[in-house]
């Protein structure tokens, strides 16, 4: 129980403290309003044609998914370092609960994003949904994971120099299963139909991030 | 940490009672080493105190101080030598030590958007006291617990530091320049606060360029210029 009251505190925390200073949610939110305004501009309803829509337009919305969350995520632990707060985390929370804590934050503030930016790019895009319920699926495992993905490279990217290079170079070879997966779920969710066994390979891939983050994190986070 | 809610908390000229973890305990360090990159800081140091009992370390800047300190509380890991901390006859492993010590350092800091109370209600949390001790030590070290920390003065900050560090009641206070940028009234509150954590049967290292004129029989020099200090 312990455990779990201390990821509570490291999630209310970290929510606490970014409605605050709102870092990472004005970053996360311009870039994805921004590139979703761009795209649709550029392409709008009738810029794919009918036959590819169902194939190209959910790679755009991971596209945009993923590059947000490389611009906000990062900051979790960056800013635990460089505000000098990592120690007194260090010494008083059990490394395993201060990881759980974050992704838990961070897979919140991807599914609060995902909620403002898929209505709009539906919408945008003219792009209609066959099963709402699988889309759903694909956003939540999908936040699941780069959520996780990102929290753990951030960890490892806040204890190095040169860390604005670093995330995208670690995080983006982890991320590509995940995102081929989710991309394959939404396009089910548009088309209507699903090769078998998508989700539950997403669910794997993500329980896997989750197994080795909780293994990992303490190796990392300790000195 | 448990402060009497009976008894004087009129802020810090008259400081508040303290009552250190209690218990039969011994801290030793030996042959302690480290090195950033070839500038080699420590240098097979070696100390050791007692319940009750204190440790100073004097050393001019530079003279790794407060790694040694940080690599007693865990926080960096030294190359080479040995920390043991043992509690009524049982040794704690690296995670007890880390959560049993005290720890006031210049590089210790705290989340500027959230109040001094917040925060210390998150540490708490994280710590699992099962009572919140934070809002009465932050009062008795006239720390305004709902002012941001980004903006406490350094002296406030101090105040909070030492608020954060006898939260739970620590058998060892781990402190590193502990008086800085304290006025008169938080300096003799802060030094009460050690005496009577002594009293109690903890233990204190103390490490300050400065001869703060603490009475202790353990005394520790560091020098960058000789190696194999010990007390």
């Amino acid at each position: 129980m312990w455990w779990f009251r201390q990821v509570r505190a490291v999630f209310v925390k970290d929510w606490r403290t970014e409605l605050r200073t709102r870092h990472a949610l004005h970053t996360i939110a311009l870039f994805a309003v921004s590139t979703l305004l761009t795209v649709s501009l550029a392409l709008g309803p009738a810029g794919v044609s009918a036959e590819t829509r169902t194939s190209t337009l959910p790679v755009i919305l991971w596209i945009i998914l993923l590059f947000a969350a490389a611009a906000g995520l990062p900051r979790c632990f960056v800013a635990e370092e460089e505000g000098h707060t990592a120690a007194a985390l260090r010494l008083t929370a059990a490394p395993s609960a201060v990881f759980a804590g974050k992704c838990a934050f961070a897979v919140a503030l991807l599914v609060g994003l995902e909620l403002l930016l898929t209505p709009l790019f539906l919408a945008l895009m003219g792009l209609e949904i066959a099963d709402a319920a699988m889309l759903v699926t694909a956003l939540v495992l999908g936040a699941l994971g780069l959520g996780t993905a990102s929290v753990l490279v951030a960890a490892m990217v806040a204890q190095a120099r040169g860390r604005g290079a670093l995330f995208p170079v670690l995080s983006f070879p982890l991320l590509i299963p995940l995102l081929l997966l989710a991309v394959e779920l939404t396009r089910g969710a548009v088309a209507g139909s699903l090769p078998p066994g998508v989700a539950e390979q997403l669910l794997l891939y993500d329980a896997s991030l989750i197994v080795a983050g909780l293994m990992l994190f303490p190796v990392i986070w300790n000195p | 940490m448990i402060l009497p809610r009976e008894g004087n908390c009129s802020r810090t000229s008259q400081p508040a009672r303290y009552t250190a973890a209690v218990s039969t305990s011994s801290f030793r360090f030996d042959q302690l080493t480290y090195s950033y990159g070839p500038r080699r800081v420590l240098d097979r140091v070696a100390g050791t105190t007692e319940s009750g009992e204190m440790l100073l370390i004097e050393g001019s800047n530079g003279s790794g101080k407060s790694t040694l300190i940080r690599c007693l509380a865990g926080l960096q890991r030294p190359q080479a030598g040995s920390i043991q901390w043992i509690d009524q006859g049982r040794e704690l492993d690296d995670v007890a030590r880390r959560r049993g010590v005290g720890w006031v350092g210049p590089d210790l800091s705290f989340y500027e958007a959230l109040s001094a109370a917040e925060n210390l209600d998150f540490f708490a949390r994280l710590r699992g006291l099962a009572e919140d001790p934070a809002v009465e030590i932050l009062e008795r070290l006239g720390v305004p617990p709902q002012r941001l920390v980004g903006a406490l003065s350094s002296g406030m900050l101090q105040r909070l530091r030492w608020s954060f560090a006898l939260q739970h009641r620590p058998g060892m206070l781990l402190l590193d320049e502990p008086f800085q940028n304290l006025d008169s009234a938080g300096e003799d509150a802060t030094r009460a606060l050690l005496r009577q954590h002594l009293e109690a049967g903890g233990m204190a290292i103390v490490a300050s360029p400065i001869d703060l004129g603490l009475a202790s029989g353990r005394r520790l020099v560091l020098d960058p210029t000789r190696s194999g200090g010990g007390a």
